[in-house]
């Protein structure tokens, strides 16, 4: 008897619990030491209707819609089901009742009490009672014989007792167990049962064995027990059919025995091997419901009794149906059928498991909304009884009667629709609701709990009033309102309260806002919808109200109850959320299958600039899960939380496609747990989220307090180093997103953050550029430094060289160049602006040239300038593919490579001269998406290191377009870099200087002002190629006199390689001794070249370069300091 | 050491509020304190929690021991065993008393709570008092007693050391010789 059990779930506190099912199957009742009886819809309700009974609850029976339960108030009280209105008091104790049950037919109640008394009442009519005295000890439990003469109780003083109903007196009575003094003493409950039906046995646990003794002779006829069932057992019961026997033992073992043949069928162990206390068997005696004392409830599915084994439940039935039947032949009869199912099993058990796929299906629908749960599992259950329906009825002769037998299952009805249609069922669609409040349903609950605070109904039977809290009293002191309107909505912002209410057949449905933040004395509007259309969805974006509603119609209010916008919607709204002045809504697409929702999203722009963002493209969820929170961050990004408890968030930099950064499961302790998020903020990084322990949703007492989780994006590995660096980056780019949106939107960004992050994710790619050294990817070195920026590019290159790397290295540089080509391709652009003929010190150029280029991106160039830079771009490229091709040619040695390197190190002066362009590095457009912001960021952070230093240069920054621009002096990267910086200038010097390259030639001596720190850092890259290259320059020139300076390279090159071995190899040397002498030859004549055709402020600015260098070594040091700690 | 110092110390302790105003870090001699955010947990010392509660700005959040089943529970293991049980906070009695005095409308159950702790209070000095009254009596020179708070220490210490020493001047009149010995540990 294969079965399933499910997870244990909390449900009620720890202490005494018992269980039964409703008359139909359908709910799960359970009471608990919290004096709550809870309803639950299955297993996987995470939201069951409770009804409070007192203090505590001792015990419950259900039967015809009453609900029997023995309360801490000494009284055994009705309560109708599943309403669970009080309906009168049974009976009174002088102490706690221990046990109630219901009579087979459900007129009398039988209850037992701590006072040694059993009575016995009719429910129709509580004063008929009678009392059964005679046990010396609290009575354990009760039970009623099914043909209503006999009653049978245990009691602690050790005497299982049969009662005359009738006449009131002990019939018999066996002293079969220990004796104590009180109930929570008992080491068993000793729950007694009887055999349903036909009444013959009387099931009594003893110790770790289950005793039958027979009705009318009361003889103990035989002893059920198991091998492994070492501990008390504490509660049987008899399945409905009355052939298999259920016990629970205190030490957690759950057995179930065939009573025909006494052997154990199934053997289940509690999860934690808690003292199992209550037991009931689903009517179709496919399931055991049980409870532990700690409070927790668990199902077995999938007993094969009646479900997937219909000749027994057949057998039963024509047992119960021919109670004249003798003891013999009833066993015959199962004996038979236990032949048949044997032979059965097998055919059976394919099927079994396409069953069992489905039970799994069924634990995952809890995540299903509330709405679609009953009906969906209604589904379910129904395939189950139909999948062996069908198969039983081409097998057995007692095939109607099974199917009359599966009749106890609440969706039978549905079987003739299966043959119809076997392809996927449509998922009943999720309800609207808003996000963040708990389910309309609860008489206390919360309506909206938000970032501004927290909107609670309490919908008791004496008032009706709606509780308005502000988290910061700052913005409004708390609201009380009487709710006479009903409202079942609302939403809360910094200004106002928004309320709506269903409409009803007199009533139209209605919006009300209280507008507390305006400024004249109407503080309120209401807003009547039209008949028939009832909101279904609302929220508050700044300064204005949007409402979804049934006619598939968004309508929006300005904020002052101006109507203002309306439009309809593709499909049923799911949920609205504003911020700012975006609006996000999810609505219905289509219908969804299998468990799954399909919603479709739509963002949308208000304000000046109105525009839909995103046009009605499906919300990804995860599997077979429904919406169950919808927001914006803090910084208005738009994110969600399925509920499976993923939330996902926009990422606006990839197209805006949703990204998952935190599984809110992963934290639970246990399945039936679950986090209720309230906000999402992204800078800090923080999930504010509610731990509901037990439940979906938290309860309006206690007052639920805030917990913070963390992100994490879901990446591979992120047990390695490497996965969580990489998963740390990819979260703070992530979560860095909103800097550029919110900037381009015109709102003010912390810049402080903002560059914070931008360093964090610096240092991380260069923690991962350093573990990709140590582990010898070098490829995977360089595809990290494309992701730097040019002084981390720098940095990285320094420890490349330090790690002896010198190919790698190289290929950096290569990069770095590319970078600074990158940032020289803008600046142009820039230069060509007014500004271009100015003369300016360094400090200022860089703000200036800011400012230029974000007018230049806005505003239409001049034609002139196009085809400048197309020019350039063309030289460039052209440079790139030489540079490369004589990579590729010898892509091993170092001379082949850095002929491009030496060629531009001479003009590295050039290059500071202009502090923009080494500042404004960023990193490549194509990445980040948003450059502007990333270079204005940067050279924040570093020019404000460095303020003081940069003195004067710091007057001009005002004018660029963000204030945050600070002066852009000298920074680290140049004088840590200066190989790199080397390099980019030299970069540029090409792009600009190419058609001169001959002029060059022809000024060797030019005067520039050259820092001697210049000449020996320049040293190093020299090589052998470059000491060549200088020598026999002139010669090539000479003899292509119209070659371009790329070209001049390309010859050079190949002149080169065909030298002997020797030959370079002797250069090569030459390189490494150093040639001073020749470097500093070089470098005046490159540097002469550049001064005579840059404008003339160039000139200036290299002088102040130099001299920024010396008073910007410590900040070198420094950044050499952050990179060693890396 | 007065009882009021003993509560003086106590207040360093963190408690969980939750601020309604939102205010930056706060940077103090004893360390940082905040960001404040409405309606976001943040830790602080009782002393701020309750400076900040008594004007309004804040909810206190109970610290997780302060709850009736934890509380029962402790009591009853301090009722069962004969030795000192750990308890939940070095200063529980004093933060019990602080917080149930100033928000006891934030705590749930607070009158359980004070009674509950009340109890194991008791039960704790009883013991106390046990251990010394046959600490006494048995002339021991030395005793150990582990898990008691400062706030017990403090209860104890006047009256034990004053009647030891009187003790020992009683003693060493009746016996000039032999109890000079026992008694020179104090």
């Amino acid at each position: 008897m294969p079965c399933e059990r499910k997870p244990m779930r909390y449900g009620h506190s720890e202490g005494h619990t018992e269980v039964c099912f409703d008359d139909s199957g359908k709910f799960i009742v359970t009471c608990g030491n919290d004096g709550d009886v809870r309803i639950w819809e299955g297993l996987d309700d995470d939201d069951p209707k409770f009804i409070t009974v007192g203090e505590k609850a001792y015990s419950l029976a259900l039967k015809n819609n009453k609900l029997v339960t023995a309360s801490s108030n000494n009284t055994v009280q009705i309560h109708t089901f599943p309403d669970g209105d009080p309906d009168g008091i049974l009976t009174r104790f002088t102490t706690n009742a221990t046990h109630v049950t219901f009579n087979s037919s459900g007129s009398r109640v039988a209850a037992g009490s701590s006072d040694f008394m059993v009575k016995v009442v009719e429910v129709s009519d509580s004063s008929q009672q009678k009392t059964l005295r005679g046990h010396e000890a609290p009575v354990l439990s009760v039970t009623f014989d099914p043909k209503d003469d006999f009653l049978a109780s245990a009691s602690c003083d050790g005497n299982v007792v049969v009662w005359n109903i009738k006449e009131q007196s002990q019939l018999i009575s066996w002293p079969l167990l220990q004796k104590t003094n009180d109930v929570s003493n008992a080491k068993s409950l000793c729950r007694l049962a009887w055999q349903p039906g036909t009444a013959k046995f009387l099931a009594v646990p003893v110790e770790s064995k289950v005793q039958l003794y027979e009705r009318e002779s009361w003889d103990h006829v035989s002893t059920l027990s198991d091998d492994l069932l070492t501990q008390l057992v504490n509660v049987v019961a008899w399945s409905p059919c009355g052939q298999f026997l259920a016990a629970g033992s205190v030490g957690g073992s759950l057995n179930v025995w065939d009573v025909s043949s006494k052997l154990c069928v199934e053997r289940q162990k509690h999860e934690k091997g808690f003292t199992v206390c209550g037991l009931a068997w689903h009517p179709s005696g496919s399931q055991i419901a049980y409870t532990d004392t700690e409070g927790c409830l668990g199902l077995l599915d999938g007993l094969r009794t009646s479900t997937s084994n219909s000749t027994n439940t057949a057998s039963k039935q024509a047992a119960v149906t021919k109670p004249a039947k003798d003891y013999d032949a009833l066993f015959d009869d199962d004996d038979d059928d236990r032949v048949m199912d044997e032979g059965q099993s097998d055919t059976n058990s394919p099927v079994k498991k396409p069953i069992a796929g489905d039970d799994d299906d069924d634990d995952d629908d809890f995540l299903m909304p509330a709405t679609g749960r009953v009906r969906s599992r209604a589904i379910l259950d129904d395939e189950n009884s139909l999948d062996t329906g069908s198969l039983k009825l081409g097998q057995e002769k007692f095939g109607d009667d099974g199917d009359t037998g599966s009749g106890v299952v609440p969706a039978a009805p549905l079987v003739p629709l299966r043959p119809a249609y076997e392809g996927p069922m449509p998922t009943p669609p999720q309800k609207a609701f808003q996000p963040g409040s708990t389910p309309a349903h609860l008489t206390h609950r919360f309506m909206m709990w938000n970032s501004v605070g927290i909107v609670r109904d309490y919908n008791d039977e004496q008032d009706n009033a709606i509780d308005v809290e502000f988290h910061d009293t700052a913005v409004h002191h708390a609201m009380h309102l009487t709710n006479t309107l009903g409202h079942t909505m609302a939403d809360l912002s910094q200004e106002a309260v928004l309320l709506a209410c269903p409409g009803t057949d007199e009533l139209a449905s209605k919006l009300q806002c209280l507008h507390f933040s305006s400024w004249d004395t109407n503080k309120e509007w209401m807003v009547d919808l039209p008949q028939g259309e009832d909101v279904r969805a609302l929220c508050l974006g700044q300064g204005w109200a949007a409402v979804a509603t049934s006619a598939l119609m968004i309508r929006v209010f300005s904020i002052g109850g101006v109507q203002r916008e309306i439009f309809s919607l593709p499909g049923n709204v799911v949920c609205m959320v504003a911020h700012g002045e975006q609006l996000l809504i999810v609505y219905h697409r289509a219908p969804g299958f299998d468990g799954e929702q399909a919603l479709g999203v739509q963002l949308l722009q208000f304000g000046p600039r109105k525009s839909q963002l995103i046009h009605g493209e499906p919300l990804p969820l995860s599997h077979r899960s429904y919406l169950s929170w919808l927001g914006f961050t803090a910084e208005g990004t738009p994110c969600y939380v399925d509920s499976e408890g993923v939330v996902r968030m926009l990422n606006r930099s990839v197209g805006n496609t949703w990204t998952p950064v935190c599984n809110t499961r992963e934290t639970c302790k246990s399945k039936s747990d679950s986090y209720w998020v309230v906000g999402i903020h992204e800078n800090p990084q923080q999930l504010r989220c509610i731990p509901c322990k037990g439940s979906r949703y938290p309860p309006t007492l206690p007052r639920p307090a805030v917990a913070i989780l963390p992100f994490k994006l879901p990446l591979c590995q992120t047990s390695t180093e490497k996965g969580q660096m990489e998963e740390q980056y990819c979260r703070s780019l992530l979560f860095s997103n909103h800097f550029s949106f919110l900037s381009s939107s015109g709102y003010e960004i912390d810049e402080e953050a903002q560059s914070q992050s931008q360093k964090d994710q610096q240092e991380l790619l260069m923690k991962m550029f350093a573990l990709s050294c140590k582990l010898e990817r070098e490829f995977r070195c360089v595809e990290l430094a494309e992701l730097m920026t040019q002084k981390v590019v720098t940095l990285a290159i320094r420890y490349a060289s330090r790690s002896r790397r010198m190919a790698l290295a190289q290929r950096l540089s290569e990069i770095a160049l590319e970078k600074s080509n990158q940032i020289q391709e803008a600046e142009p652009e820039e230069e060509e602006e007014d500004y271009s003929s100015v003369r300016r010190p360094s400090g200022s150029g860089q703000s200036e040239a800011a400012q230029g280029r974000h007018s230049s991106r806005r505003y239409q160039e001049e034609e002139q300038e196009e085809e400048q830079r197309e020019e350039e771009e063309g030289r460039e490229m052209e440079t790139d593919e030489a540079s490369e091709t004589k990579k590729r040619v010898n892509p091993f040695a170092k001379e082949a490579v850095s002929p491009v390197k030496t060629n531009l190190t001479p003009i590295t002066k050039g290059g500071r001269a202009n502090p923009f362009k080494v500042l404004g590095s960023g990193k490549p457009s194509s990445a980040s998406g948003q450059p502007r912001v990333t270079n204005i960021l940067d050279n924040m952070t570093t020019s404000r290191k460095s303020f003081p230093l940069s003195g004067p240069a710091g007057k001009q920054n005002k004018n660029t377009v963000l204030k945050p621009l600070a002066p852009r002096p000298k920074t680290k990267t140049q004088s840590t870099l200066l190989q790199m910086s080397g390099t980019k200038a030299s970069n540029k010097k090409t792009q600009q200087n190419t058609q001169l390259a001959a002029d060059r030639q022809k000024q060797p001596e030019a005067p520039t002002p050259a820092s001697p720190a210049d000449n020996t850092e320049n040293k190093r890259p020299k090589t052998g190629f470059q000491f060549w290259l200088e020598e026999n320059r002139k010669s090539i020139t000479a003899d292509n006199p119209d070659l371009e300076e790329t070209d001049v390279i390309k010859e050079a090159m190949g002149r080169f390689r065909t030298l002997s071995a020797e030959d370079r190899l002797s250069w090569t040397e030459r390189a490494k001794t150093g040639d001073p002498a020749d470097l500093k030859k070089r470098k005046r004549a490159e540097g002469g070249a550049e001064g005579a055709e840059t404008e003339k402020g160039q000139a200036e600015a290299d002088e102040n370069s130099a001299k920024k260098k010396k008073s910007l070594d410590p900040s070198s040091k420094l950044s050499a300091f952050a990179f060693n700690k890396n | 050491m007065d009882a009021s110092e003993v509560e003086f110390l106590a207040e360093k302790e963190t408690v969980k509020i939750i601020p309604n105003f939102s205010l930056d870090k706060i940077y103090l001699i004893g360390g940082d304190l905040g960001p404040f955010n409405p309606g976001l947990p943040v830790d602080v010392p009782v002393w701020l929690a309750l400076n900040l509660k008594q004007r309004q700005k804040c909810r206190i959040v109970p610290p997780a021991w302060m709850d009736v089943d934890k509380l029962e529970e402790m009591r009853d293991l301090e009722r069962k065993e004969d030795t000192f049980t750990p308890v939940p906070s070095p200063y529980y009695m004093e933060l019990t008393k602080l917080l149930l005095n100033f928000a006891s409308d934030n705590i749930p159950k607070a009158d359980e709570i004070r009674t509950l702790v009340k109890d194991i209070w008791d039960t704790r000095i009883a013991k106390l008092r046990l251990s010394a009254d046959s600490f006494i009596s048995q002339l021991e020179a030395h005793a150990k007693l582990d898990n008691l708070t400062l706030m017990e220490i403090n209860t104890i210490r006047v009256f034990l050391l004053d009647s030891l020493n009187c003790l020992y001047k009683l003693r060493s009149n009746q016996h000039p010789g032999s109890s000079k010995g026992q008694f020179a540990d104090f």
